[in-house]
């Protein structure tokens, strides 16, 4: 660090800091290490970049570093790597046992019970994103009337008067007892819980869409395979399939092609 | 007629080059040792590809962790030492094999493909061998 100013230092040290965060799980010489060598790229860098202002200087060297997120890729251990496809395995477990208890003993019937449980399943998510989406609006409207409370009153009354809002029973008793103001916070309040409660559910309907999904992707994929498996037995009644040798015909057309497959 | 997307296009050229750049690494790394930044320079000194830098890392990392390339930390006359990588006697042995490879796959592309009309008939024969 010996020639850089304070500024471009800093910037430095911030770098190699963020690089090392991503190393985190690797031993701590092999971080020292790469650290040590991507001070050494940075410095060689720096010392043949050409711009006057030695911020700017060390900021393009650095852009054209790349992220510390792309620098450190192939770095790190193979089990954070899968660990994507790890997360899919209670999914492919419970696929699994579902195709075993429906699927195989019942044939044709069983895909049939299984894609009307999936449709099931599909209302269902419907019917959830249906009550997402009312409880949304629901919240916006209250939000509205909220602010019309408090900053258009006299539209409140007109309102009130015109019977579009009616709020008697002990809410009404409840808010009589506050100002107007007050009465379009209360409102306000009630309406942005509305409005978390709705984006909630729609976060939390991803999870839902996702292992719908997946569920829809095995159950198709399963039915081709039978569909496959079927069609196989099917053709293989006709004669004995033709015996070619690999190296004197290869890959001739679609025709050939048959027979390689299997 | 439909145009590419930008997104498909990046993905491809990203695809081909990951592979392609790797074995650009190992025939510089197979004559003379190198430093990450010299291998970038050399890399890029022909001007026809830019190269964001830090990709000679990843690339790296993957070499020596299958024990193609060796490191060895060297002292510079000017600033901090320097690691410089070389291809080991399997990394070459590894690379004349991935060259031949390469040699097949870029005839294979490169290669003036002489397709006849497809007659109704061949097309027929082909929905039917897919069932």
């Amino acid at each position: 660090m010996n020639n850089y100013s304070p500024t471009v230092s800093k910037i430095i040290t911030d770098y190699l800091e963020r690089v090392r965060s991503k190393l985190r799980l690797l031993p701590a010489n092999e971080q020292e290490e790469f650290v040590k060598e991507l001070h050494s790229h940075i410095y060689e860098a720096y010392q043949k970049a050409q711009d006057q202002d030695d911020v700017a200087k060390i900021l393009s060297v650095l852009r054209n570093l790349g992220e510390p997120a792309e620098v450190v890729s192939d770095r790190l251990p193979g089990a954070m790597v899968r660990s994507g496809s790890k997360r899919k395995l209670p999914l492919y477990i419970l696929g699994g046992i579902f195709i075993a208890l429906f699927g195989i003993p019942l044939g044709f019937g069983g895909v049939g019970v299984l894609l009307g449980l999936l449709f099931a399943l599909t209302g269902v998510l419907i019917a959830y994103y249906a009550a997402a989406g009312s409880i949304l609006l629901g919240g916006g409207v209250f939000g509205l009337l909220g602010v019309i409370r408090v900053l258009l009153p006299e539209l409140w009354e007109r309102l009130v008067t015109l019977g579009f809002i009616q709020i008697d029973g002990p809410v009404g008793d409840f808010l009589a007892h506050f100002p107007a103001s007050d009465q379009g916070l209360f409102i306000i309040l009630f309406a942005s819980l509305f409005i978390v409660a709705g984006l909630g559910m729609l976060r939390g309907g991803r999870y839902l869409l996702r292992g719908l999904r997946f569920l829809f992707n095995l159950v198709f994929e399963w039915m081709r395979r039978f569909a496959q498996s079927i069609r196989r037995k099917l053709r293989q009644k006709p004669g004995p399939a033709p015996i070619f040798s690999q190296s004197s015909r290869p890959f001739e057309g679609p025709y050939n092609a048959r027979f390689v497959k299997f | 007629m439909v145009e590419y997307s930008d997104e498909s296009r990046d993905r491809r050229i990203i695809q081909l080059r990951k592979g392609i750049l790797e074995l650009a690494v190992m025939g510089v790394l197979y004559h003379e040792q190198h430093y990450g930044y010299s291998l970038v320079r050399v890399l890029t000194e022909s001007g026809s590809i830019s190269l964001k830098e830090g990709t000679v890392y990843p690339i790296l990392a993957r070499l020596s962790r299958d024990g193609l390339v060796r490191s060895e930390w060297v002292e510079s006359d000017q600033g901090p030492p320097r690691k410089y990588y070389g291809l080991t006697s399997s990394g070459r042995r590894l690379f004349d094999e991935l060259i031949q490879e390469l040699d097949l796959l870029v005839s294979l592309v490169q290669k003036k493909w002489n397709v006849p009309e497809k007659s109704e008939h061949a097309r027929k024969k082909l929905v039917v061998s897919r069932g």
